[in-house]
């Protein structure tokens, strides 16, 4: 663990003194720096996602096809989680061992919250890479477990809120809201579409998970 | 004529697939360059709020950055939440059980002023040596 050299409040050497004061915490800069990134990318992918195969709308959003945008801000999503966790490993004072930011609810420092994103990011990860392995797992069952990103996005969320260092700062706030809540208002918005169609009947639920257009899912972009 | 408009269709397809393909790819190397983007930002607010001593976990300004910083490093190391109340500066008020213990020792200092002259036992005067001669 090293020691810490006295900043000056002032005097020529005093921005210098500063800098090498925040030398050690470098580390920990930049897993909040990734957290929060993957955050925003994180509701920016199950926004687009939740964009894809929407009913009535249209395939192409900003220019762009939704899906590439949504798998391209999912694998951005996961590098920033990996980014996240692989920091917090040299961090010198909270010192985590692997097992620590890998195994939930086991690490020293704010266990739940922590272990929450944990199992949070390991099911973004899993689900997420899965697209890619869609084939063996078979489509209407990877559709379906693909649905469960949803859950897994939304303790990520809360674990930047509770566990999160900036979780107090307005612009932490603001920036985690920008993305947030537009993806949230669709997710309830599909899941309210998925509960109704259950409730008119099996039948009618049947015809929806087996409708390309209608049995769409959180981060689903390929057609089934 | 269906071979011309074999070629044509042909043509139309490969020509629909190079633009997919560039799209993908512009797509693809904006979010990376976005992403890139939005993390540089939030490093550099994250670590300008360090060096202002503003930041939420390792310290506030007026002079007591590295006092807020040892606190947290405690705090941190110690598994629990620092807060905002860790990076108390150095020259700040002692908390209230300090303050308490405080009080108490000075209560025990003042005590021997109170009590009566009678009921103090006079503390015994050193006697010095008796010293007897051999000779």
């Amino acid at each position: 663990m090293g020691s810490r050299t006295g900043a000056r409040t002032g005097g020529p050497d005093h921005h210098l003194d500063v800098l090498t004061a925040a030398g050690p915490h470098l580390f920990w800069v930049t897993s909040r720096a990734a957290g929060t990134a993957a955050v925003v990318l994180s509701s920016a992918s199950v926004g687009a996602g939740l964009l894809v195969r929407g009913r009535g709308q249209s395939r192409r959003v900003l220019g762009g096809d939704t899906r590439v945008l949504h798998e391209a801000l999912a694998l951005a999503t996961l590098s920033a989680i990996a980014v996240h966790g692989a920091a917090l490993l040299g961090d010198q004072f909270l010192h985590p061992s692997i097992l620590d930011i890998a195994i939930p609810f086991t690490g020293a420092y704010r266990p739940l919250w922590t272990g929450i994103g944990i199992v949070g990011g390991w099911g973004l990860a899993v689900l997420g890479l899965s697209y890619y392995a869609r084939q063996s797992i078979g489509q209407s069952r990877w559709r379906t477990l693909h649905r469960l990103t949803g859950l897994f996005w939304l303790l990520g969320v809360a674990h930047s809120i509770g566990a999160g260092s900036d979780a107090s700062q307005p612009w932490l706030l603001v920036v985690v809201a920008i993305p947030t809540i537009p993806a949230l208002v669709l997710l309830l918005g599909r899941f309210s579409e998925l509960i109704s169609e259950w409730l008119r009947g099996p039948g009618a639920a049947q015809s929806a998970t087996s409708h390309p257009h209608r049995a769409d899912v959180v981060l689903n972009g390929q057609e089934g | 004529m269906d071979e011309l408009r074999r070629l044509e269709a042909k043509g139309l397809v490969r020509a629909r697939a190079r633009s997919r393909r560039r799209r993908t790819s512009i797509i693809r190397s904006r979010t990376i360059r976005g992403s890139l983007g939005l993390f540089a930002i939030f490093w550099a607010i994250i670590f300008i709020q360090l060096l202002m001593g503003n930041d939420p976990v390792l310290g506030h300004s007026s002079g007591g950055h590295n006092a807020g910083v040892t606190a947290t490093k405690e705090a941190r190391t110690s598994g629990t939440h620092p807060g905002p109340e860790a990076a108390m500066p150095a020259n700040a008020p002692p908390e209230p059980e300090s303050e308490r213990q405080l009080e108490a020792e000075l209560a025990a200092e003042r005590e021997p002023e109170w009590e009566p002259e009678w009921g103090a036992e006079p503390a015994p005067e050193p006697v010095a040596p008796i010293i007897t001669s051999t000779s």
